[in-house]
């Protein structure tokens, strides 16, 4: 504590701390990796909510998007859906899909949700939950980029914005198909 | 409607605050006192405004109001009453908002308190409460906002995470939360010291009082979470060392050594630089609490969301933090000691050692607590370290506390003389030996426990040793029986509220060591009508399995087992375990059943169950000398209650 | 100055034991995350693990009665058989990710001493397919009438 610069030590201790605090931001503790990504996306054959058959391997030369929903899940459910429909809206003419897969629910509040979201992209009910164990939804919301390949390639988990779709997406569009 | 007044409030709560926090030093500069009283009348503005916004969320919790995010995720039409008004803290948004309440509250009282008693300081601190709430209002603006609209309005909310549906979450995280802001106040007395230039040793005095009303209920708030956890979480543990009770457990450690070293600064004038350095460490401590459980950086059972907010929290902690500790580098020449350490067998190296091993114990929870984050920077590898690294390391540390405890208080200052040593300690000493001896001979073979006990009858002994004699001088002084006993108390209220502190540590410390040591568990799947049979101390447990039962309740259906708990004096009782099923969550929620002992408590779970009824799994242990820790937690409040009291010593 | 140098002397041993006493604390209670690709491509025997994966459709077996649940964990390239004693989690089920914590036995198993729920404010488990426990139970309750008679000792 004598000298002019011995005193500083204490602050200059805190700096490493901070910034090992800080590379948290980095990191995710709760991370598991999906064992899907890089292998084929599970086919399926889904009938949506306006009875039109959905079936995934028709889709084969496009990006998809799949979001697994439910009307139950507040707020993660709720914030990404006008996210999800621009996202359509902006990408449909680009060569991707985009798919709605509800969980879990019930028909009316489904129904309700899409009608208030004005989803005009294909939303599916899976009642008995099979496509939802496929592709291992460990939660909802719950979103999967597959490419034109028919490869899973993201997962994404949690609440989806137009940022992070936009970069998935961007990136899958990029490669040769 | 309600959310636009609530946000409106919020943002002007904001920019008022900055504006007190401006003009107190603008007062103080220029030394206008105008510009005083208009940072005291911005710091009522806050109040009120934080007020309000808690009076608008409560009434948007109780009319339902969906249309508020926070609202809709937090409640749903079947939580009961009660907890739409708990619910108000339940999340990350809403106990943002208790706290920033709570600082109002506080920086009210330093108002009241401290703008005549202490005109120097008192600008100053009023500065940094209000610039310390500035922040919170900013969190609540920004990252946080509870008052954020949900669209389009959900038909009905999800529901109150229903862990959080019980009793203890009333109290637990007020106490918690008066705690950890309540650190705030002895922080902007140190920071109102080192900008004056004035650490002398009268901001000091304040601020142990200060300390010692945020330790109290930290520690009320810790043990309450304990309790919590043990009836509702269902594991038979109370503590399991994960991030957020670390959080919380930091502050207090760092806290409880600043109240020790305290009186070294107040006695001999030294450890001044130190004594800033812990108010400080626990302040950032605080804040380090609030930023690991709410940024989501180190997993853990209580996870809150994620967001920006981290990045808010750890912004601060760097202002606050670096702010404080130049500032601290900045004044040092006038921290020079002016007593000096006289012998290494003195009360104030038993109190360097005590500051020594509640830092260490600091460091290695800290050190244990961001150990993934440190592991992944460093080498890449994913790791954690769990409870057996932080009792290992914590066992010897707490161990040797509880020694320093017995010695501190008596050991003479400056130099202890062979004389002092054995007229204080030797009975005491006996006595934990004997005690270890005896509890040997009844059979209790484990090394750990026997040193704990040894040391907590040592420490217990030099308490009454202390007080008999306080108490047989008064009494040749001419005072009644009353006067000696009670009067004593009261009159020298900080040192026996110390000691009783320290007895309710003790107490804690045996339920903790016991506990530790004996637990027997044993899961099994039962028939009806069959039983299972578990060996308690000098007694045999039997539970029959009777049945179970369905209901359904406001807002989650419940399966109730019926169990016969016989003891082995035939004593028959009914426990009722279950498990809720709320339709939010898939994981069913264990509702715990119990009987509580002095030494031990029978604590059944309901596991798993046939649907027809027939068959249930349960995990039945017996715990021993839980209930301590309960008992020594009303004890310590009893003692910091008296320590708190006005001093009625006559100053010297 | 000498009383000092001891104070000094007897900080630094005690800093000293400190330092030991976290090394040996944190060598003897690491937790490594691994996924079952990387616990197969080096498992060592008495190290804990915790261990993320898949529960493989059709590999979950549990025994009520004997209390041992089996099960395989996968990450789509490894899979390595997991067992345990005790009640499976409510939310554990085949096809969703598991966290178990335990050690790898040599008989070429994982032996979880705990298998981790998680839990999260936002992002919400599924319901399974079929209606809660309870459900089932308040119909077969309703069925047979509740007799008070007193189950035989």
């Amino acid at each position: 504590m004598k000298g002019g610069w011995l005193r500083w030590i204490i602050p200059a201790a805190v700096v490493p701390v901070l910034v090992l605090l800080a590379y948290g931001f980095w990191t995710n503790p709760r991370e598991i990796p999906s064992p899907l990504l890089g292998r084929p996306a599970a086919p399926f054959v889904l009938t949506t909510f306006d009875k039109a058959p959905l079936t995934l391997q028709d889709l084969r030369g496009k990006v998809v998007l799949i979001n697994f929903w439910a009307s139950w899940c507040i707020p993660a459910c709720y914030d990404e859906a006008p996210a999800l429909e621009r996202t359509w809206l902006a990408y449909k003419d680009k060569g991707v899909m985009v798919i709605g897969v509800n969980v879990q629910d019930t028909e009316e509040p489904a129904r309700k949700f899409l009608a208030r979201f004005q989803h005009s992209f294909p939303n599916a009910p899976d009642p008995r939950g099979y496509v939802a164990v496929e592709y291992g939804v460990y939660g909802v919301p719950e979103t999967f980029f597959i490419d034109r390949r028919g490869r899973v390639r993201f997962k994404h988990v949690g609440a989806l914005t137009d940022e992070t779709a936009r970069k998935r997406l961007d990136s899958l569009l990029e490669e040769p198909s | 409607m309600i959310p636009e007044l609530g946000y409106a409030a919020t943002v002007v709560g904001f920019v008022l605050a900055l504006y007190g926090a401006i003009a107190a030093v603008i007062g103080v500069r220029t030394g206008q006192a105008n510009w005083l009283r208009t940072g005291e009348r911005a710091a009522i503005g806050v109040w009120l405004l934080i007020t309000a916004c808690i009076a608008l969320m409560l009434y948007a919790f109780l009319t339902f109001d969906f249309s508020v995010r926070y609202v809709a995720v937090n409640t749903n039409r079947g939580t009961p009453f009660y907890y739409r008004i708990t619910a108000l803290w339940g999340a990350l948004e809403g106990s943002i908002v208790l706290w920033a309440w709570m600082l109002s509250v506080y920086t009210l009282i330093v108002v009241v308190r401290y703008r005549r008693r202490q005109p120097e300081l008192y600008p100053w601190v009023l500065s940094v409460m209000l610039g310390i709430l500035a922040f919170f209002l900013l969190v609540m603006s920004i990252p946080a906002p509870p008052f954020e609209r949900l669209s389009p309005i959900p038909p009905d909310g999800r529901g109150l995470n229903p862990l959080l549906e019980d009793s203890g979450m009333i109290t637990h995280p007020v106490a918690l939360y008066l705690g950890f802001t309540g650190f705030s106040v002895p922080f902007a007395f140190a920071m109102a010291a080192l900008l004056v230039g004035r650490t002398g040793d009268e901001w000091i005095t304040i601020t142990r009082r200060w300390t010692i009303v945020a330790w109290y209920f930290l520690s009320l708030g810790l043990l309450i979470g304990g309790w919590w956890s043990y009836h509702v979480l269902g594991w038979g543990g109370y503590w399991a060392w994960d991030p957020v009770e670390n959080a919380a457990f930091m502050p207090w450690l760092t806290g409880t050594a600043f109240l020790h070293s305290v009186m070294i600064q107040e006695r001999r004038r030294m450890l001044k630089l130190w004594n800033l350095t812990l108010i400080i460490l626990t302040f950032g401590l605080t804040l380090f609490g609030t930023f690991l459980t709410r940024s989501g950086i180190i997993g853990s059972v209580h996870s809150f969301t994620q967001g920006s907010i981290g990045v808010f929290f750890l912004a601060f902690l760097a202002l606050a933090l670096l702010g404080a500790f130049s500032l601290l580098a900045w004044r040092t020449d006038g921290l020079r000691a002016q007593g000096e350490l006289d012998s290494a067998v003195s009360r104030e190296s038993v109190f360097l050692l005590n500051n020594l091993f509640l830092i260490a114990a600091t460091f290695t929870v800290f050190f244990g607590t961001v150990f993934p984050l440190l592991s992944e920077a460093v080498r890449g590898v994913k790791v954690s370290v769990g409870a057996p690294f932080f009792n290992l390391v914590n066992i010897p540390i707490f161990l040797a506390l509880l020694f320093l405890m017995g010695v501190g208080p008596l050991i003479a200052w400056r130099r202890a003389s062979a004389e002092n040593l054995k007229r204080n300690f030797l009975k005491p000493v006996l006595a934990g030996i004997v005690a270890a001896a005896v509890l040997r001979l009844f059979g209790v073979g484990n090394v750990l426990v026997l040193t704990a006990m040894a040391l907590v009858v040592f420490v217990a002994g030099t308490i009454a040793l202390d007080y008999g004699r306080a108490v047989r001088a008064r009494r040749r002084s001419g005072d009644g029986w009353g006067a000696a006993t009670w009067g004593l108390l009261l009159r020298q209220n900080r040192r026996y509220g110390g000691f009783i502190v320290h007895l309710g540590i003790l107490v804690v410390a045996l339920g903790v060591a016991g506990s530790q040591a004996w637990q027997i568990q044993t899961e099994v799947t039962l028939d009806k009508g069959q039983s299972v049979e578990v060996d308690g101390y000098r007694t045999r447990y039997r539970v029959r399995f009777d049945g179970l039962s369905a209901s359904e309740e406001s807002n989650h259906g419940k399966v109730t087992g019926t169990f016969t708990l016989t003891d082995g004096r035939g004593k028959e009782e009914v426990l009722s375990p279950g498990r809720k099923f709320y339709p939010q969550e898939q994981t069913p929620i264990a509702a715990v059943d119990y009987r509580l002992g002095i030494f031990e408590d029978v604590y059944l779970v309901l596991g798993d169950f046939a649907r027809d009824g027939s068959q249930a799994t349960i995990k039945l242990q017996v715990n021993r000398m839980v209930s301590w820790l309960w008992i020594g937690g009303l004890v310590l409040t009893l003692g910091a209650a008296l320590a708190i009291l006005p001093d009625h010593r006559k100053p010297a | 100055m000498t009383t000092q140098r001891k104070f000094v002397a007897g900080g630094l041993v005690i800093v000293a034991a400190l330092g030991y006493l976290i090394w040996s604390g944190v060598t003897q209670s690491v937790v490594y995350f691994v996924t079952p690709s990387e616990l197969l491509a080096a498992p060592v025997a008495n190290k804990t693990y915790r261990l993320g994966g898949m529960v493989l459709p059709g590999s979950l077996k549990w025994e009520p009665k004997t209390l041992s649940l089996a099960f395989t964990l996968s990450d789509g390239k490894g899979q390595v058989s997991v067992r345990h004693r005790g009640a499976p989690p409510d939310l554990f089920a085949e096809g969703r990710g598991a966290v178990v914590e335990g050690s790898w036995a040599r008989e070429g198993y994982f032996q979880a001493s705990l298998i981790l729920a998680k839990h999260s404010e936002e992002y919400k488990a599924p319901h399974d397919g079929a209606d809660p426990g309870y459900k089932e139970l308040l119909r077969t309750l309703r069925r047979e009438p509740r007799t008070d008679e007193k189950p035989p000792r």
